[in-house]
């Protein structure tokens, strides 16, 4: 209780201290570090994800009308629901917790081990502004990135694959995307992506600088710590996200009281 | 600059006091009688603090109870080259030289650039390859030899040099050993202080 109490105040701590600190991004090698990021966690991401992001609006599109019946319009609704509001951003937030996330606390837990973070001080370097914020602002950027990069490649695969597998129409389904999707839908995923980066980046980098030991022992244990806390935090944002802009929670089942 | 640019005393309970003067412009090598002595001596230096027991005047002036401003000031003098070395494990050779000026934005990139180039090839090191290796493919004396160009990069008034040979074989020593002379090929005013434990009386 005591170590989940400090470590809310310790992540709000590191909040503050990273939006008072964004303007060190001017200073150039917080700005490498932070394009360094933004490559590692966006671009070498991006490949990995174009064939499963294209088969999942595939088999969303080919589930929705041949399992369940359904028409083009409904496919293409369930489609948009699922992959651009729900799936595209939390994929994301998956693959950079699983990529970036692991990595990033592991490299934070390592430097401050072997002193690295102490010869940063000696150095009048902050480690503030040189780890923590470019590795949150470029995370946080990626991450909105990479959720655009698999709705798009989600959407456009969906329409693209489908009519191999069913008897659906490019045209037709191109259509109905257009017609149904409202810029709310955008704005949507991308600000909750930048907050799911926001937030993975905050508690990796809080576990990467505070591992519970300073020896080896003390790099496995902070990377699990900052895993499944992220991911707890992904989630919590997300369902909180559903309920506060759409009124709804786990697809519908819960409701907002209006 | 004063007459005495290192003063350092320590006055530990059960030990004989260690009182060191360095005047200002020389090459010196302590010798302190034990580790702790030595510690205390380049943590002292490295942070321009010292503990109620000791007593630190750098370029003539006490160092206790003086404002943080001054201190930094004070410490923008100072190169110190420790055991630890303190690289950066993920950035390259040259990245872990300019990071300190890149950073703080002291001393213009070009001139650090250079002078490494320099002093690495008056040591007998191709700049091109080493200077692109990250610390872990390094040996001893290269990660050394890294720490010791950063320092260089500061243009240090004082710089003090822990333990040069330690972790060396004889061969890296003795490349070691020219650090001296790139140091004051480039610092003709400046002040370089080898620290060193005393050697063990034969029983």
């Amino acid at each position: 209780m005591i170590r989940a109490l400090r470590e809310v105040e310790g992540g709000l701590r590191l909040l503050m201290n990273v939006w008072l600190r964004v303007p060190a991004l001017r200073r150039a090698p917080v700005r490498e570090s932070f394009l360094r990021q933004v490559y590692f966690t966006g671009v070498t991401a991006s490949t990995g994800v174009v064939l499963r992001a294209s088969g999942l609006g595939a088999l969303i599109i080919a589930f929705t009308m041949q399992v369940l019946d359904a028409d083009t319009s409904l496919a293409v609704k369930i489609l948009l629901w699922v992959v651009l509001r729900e799936v595209g951003p939390l994929a994301a937030a998956m693959v950079v917790i699983l990529r970036t996330g692991t990595a990033m606390s592991a490299e934070l837990a390592m430097m401050r081990i072997t002193g690295q973070t102490d010869a940063l001080r000696r150095m009048g370097i902050e480690s503030y502004d040189y780890l923590v914020v470019p590795r949150v602002m470029g995370v946080m950027i990626a991450t909105a990135a990479l959720t655009c990069y698999i709705q798009f490649l989600a959407v456009l695969g969906g329409m693209i694959l489908a009519p191999f597998v069913i008897q659906a129409s490019f045209t037709e389904l191109y259509t109905r995307f257009f017609d149904l999707v409202a810029p709310i839908d955008f704005a949507y995923s991308i600000i909750k992506s930048l907050m799911f980066g926001f937030v993975i980046a905050l508690t990796c980098c809080y576990h990467g600088l505070n591992p519970p030991a300073l020896t080896q022992n003390g790099v496995p244990q902070a990377v699990t710590r900052a895993v499944t806390q992220s991911a707890v935090a992904v989630l919590t944002i997300n369902a909180l996200f559903a309920y506060l802009i759409f009124g709804v929670l786990f697809f519908g089942l819960v409701k907002a009281v209006v | 600059m004063s007459a005495i640019a290192l003063r350092y005393d320590l006055k530990r309970h059960g030990h004989a006091p260690v009182a060191v003067a360095v005047p200002g412009g020389v090459t010196q090598r302590l010798r302190l009688p034990d580790a702790e002595a030595k510690a205390r001596l380049v943590g002292a230096v490295l942070s321009t603090r010292c503990a109620a027991d000791e007593e630190l005047e750098l370029f003539g002036e006490p160092v206790k109870g003086l404002p943080r401003a001054e201190r930094a000031r004070l410490h923008d003098r100072i190169g110190v080259l420790t055991q630890a070395m303190g690289l950066i494990s993920n950035l390259n050779a040259w990245e872990n030289i300019s990071l300190p000026a890149a950073y703080h934005g002291t001393h213009p990139i070009a001139r650090i650039a250079q002078t490494a180039r320099d002093a690495l090839q008056s040591l007998g090191t191709e700049p091109g390859v080493f200077l692109a290796r990250l610390p872990d493919e390094m040996d001893p004396f290269e990660r050394k030899l890294v720490a010791f160009l950063r320092l260089l990069a500061k243009e240090p008034a004082l710089a003090l040099i822990d333990g040069l040979g330690e972790g060396l074989n004889r061969e890296q020593s003795a490349r070691a050993a020219r650090f001296e002379a790139e140091y004051r090929a480039r610092q003709p005013e400046g002040t370089l202080v080898f620290v060193d434990l005393a050697e063990e009386e034969p029983r």
